[in-house]
C-alpha cells in the first residue's frame, strides 16, 4: 500500500544512484581490504624487512652476528 | 632601505663570542635567515629536560650492533605501567615484556622497527624523498582490530621555513608551517582535522632562542596554552621551566626541572606545581654501559615510582 507505493517510487531512483553510489562503494571496500590487507602484511613484514636491509647494507655482516648473543 | 642593525641592546648584555662570529653586530639580512626547527620539536629542549622517560621497575636494554647502520636491541621490563584513568586513583598494572628491536640507521633512510612478546609492532621510518622531502611514518600495529595507529607525514624544508603535512588513521588530517621571522624568531601555525570526530582545531606557535635561552609560546583552539623557558647556565647545567594552562579542564601546571650534563653522569630533575617531584640518572660506568635510576613522588595521590635499569651498548 503505502510502503509498496513509496519502495515503486524509490525503485527507478535507486537503480539511478546505485549506479554511480555503487562504484564509490566498491572503491571505499576495496581501499579498506588493500588498507587491512597492508596492515597484515606491515605487521608481520616490517622487521624482516629491516633485518634483510640491513643484512644486505655495506660492510655486510654475517649470519652468525645476526643470531649470536655477543 | 637596509634594516636596522638587529642585537644592538643585546650586545651590551651577552659577552661576545670568544671564537670570533660576531653575530650580534652584523646587519641581519632578512632574506638569508636559517632555517627553524621542526613544529613538533619547537619545544625540544625543555621536553628534553623537564620530561625523562621515567619508569616504575627493572629495564634492560641491549643494544648490539652488527654494522655502522644496521644492530639489533633487546630490551626487557618488569614492573609497572600506569592506565591513564579518569579518576584522581591511579591504576598500575604488572606487566613484563621482552621486545625485540631491529634498527637501520642511513643518512638518507631510517628504519626503527620494535615489536613485543604480544605482538604489538612500533614502526618508524623516515626516507628523504628529494633533498627538501621527507616522508616520515610512525606506526602501532597490534593484533587487536581497531586499535592500530598510524601516522605518514609529508616534510618539507624550504631556505627559511618548514611545511608539514600530515595523514593519520580514523582520518586524521594536519598541517603545520614554520617560518623564520628573524634569526633568533621563528612561527608558525598547525590545523588538524579528525574526520570521524567532526573536530578541527588551529594552534599557533613562536619560538624565540638564542645562546644562552630558548623561550616558546604555543596556543591552540583546544583551550590550551603553554610556555616554556631553557636557560642555559653554563656548558653541563640547564635550567628549565614549563607552565601550561588547560581551559577545557580549567587546570594549570607548572614545573621547573634541572639538568646537568656532567662527563660520567646525566642528571635530571623537576618539582611540579601538583606537588610531584622527580629524577632520573643515567649513569655511566663504562664504555657504553649506562646505569639508570628514576624516581617519581606524589604524596598527594600516593603514587611512588622507583625504577633502576641498565642500557648496554651504543
Amino acid at each position: 500500500m503505502a510502503s509498496a507505493a513509496a519502495e515503486k517510487g524509490k525503485g527507478p531512483a535507486d537503480a539511478e544512484d546505485t549506479a554511480a553510489a555503487s562504484a564509490a562503494r566498491l572503491a571505499r571496500e576495496w581501499t579498506t581490504w588493500a588498507m587491512k590487507n597492508a596492515k597484515v602484511v606491515a605487521h608481520y613484514g616490517f622487521i624482516p624487512f629491516v633485518i634483510l636491509v640491513g643484512m644486505n647494507s655495506e660492510p655486510k655482516p654475517r649470519l652468525a652476528q645476526l643470531l649470536s648473543p655477543v | 632601505m637596509a634594516p636596522p642593525p638587529y642585537g644592538a641592546g643585546l650586545a651590551g648584555i651577552l659577552p661576545p663570542k670568544p671564537d670570533g662570529e660576531e653575530k650580534k653586530e652584523e646587519k641581519v639580512d632578512y632574506l638569508n635567515l636559517p632555517c627553524p626547527l621542526p613544529f613538533e620539536e619547537i619545544q625540544r629542549e625543555a621536553l628534553m629536560s623537564l620530561k625523562p622517560e621515567l619508569f616504575e621497575g627493572l629495564r634492560f636494554d641491549f643494544t648490539k650492533g652488527l654494522n655502522q647502520k644496521f644492530s639489533l636491541s633487546h630490551s626487557v621490563f618488569m614492573g609497572s605501567l600506569e592506565v591513564p584513568s579518569q579518576s584522581t586513583e591511579t591504576i598500575k598494572v604488572p606487566t613484563a615484556h621482552y621486545e625485540f628491536g631491529a634498527n637501520f640507521l642511513d643518512p638518507k633512510l631510517m628504519l626503527v622497527g620494535r615489536v613485543m612478546t604480544d605482538g604489538r609492532l612500533n614502526a618508524r621510518v623516515k626516507c628523504d624523498l628529494t633533498d627538501n622531502l621527507t616522508l616520515k611514518i610512525n606506526a602501532q600495529l597490534t593484533h587487536e582490530p581497531h586499535y592500530s595507529q598510524g601516522m605518514f607525514n609529508f616534510d618539507y624544508k624550504g631556505t627559511d621555513y618548514r611545511a608539514q603535512f600530515q595523514i593519520g588513521n580514523n582520518a586524521f588530517y594536519g598541517a603545520n608551517y614554520i617560518q623564520s621571522v628573524t634569526p633568533n624568531l621563528s612561527m608558525g601555525t598547525e590545523i588538524f582535522w579528525l574526520g570521524h570526530q567532526r573536530k578541527s582545531g588551529i594552534g599557533f606557535a613562536s619560538r624565540y632562542n638564542t645562546d644562552k635561552m630558548v623561550g616558546t609560546l604555543q596556543v591552540a583552539s583546544t583551550g590550551i596554552i603553554a610556555l616554556s623557558y631553557v636557560q642555559k647556565v653554563s656548558e653541563k647545567v640547564s635550567l628549565a621551566s614549563d607552565f601550561m594552562y588547560n581551559q577545557m579542564s580549567r587546570e594549570v601546571t607548572s614545573s621547573f626541572g634541572y639538568d646537568y650534563m656532567l662527563r660520567q653522569c646525566r642528571l635530571r630533575g623537576k618539582i611540579d606545581s601538583n606537588g610531584v617531584v622527580a629524577a632520573f640518572l643515567e649513569e655511566r660506568l663504562n664504555m657504553g654501559v649506562n646505569f639508570l635510576l628514576s624516581a617519581e613522588i606524589d604524596h598527594s595521590k600516593k603514587n611512588y615510582k622507583f625504577g633502576f635499569g641498565m642500557t648496554v651498548g651504543e
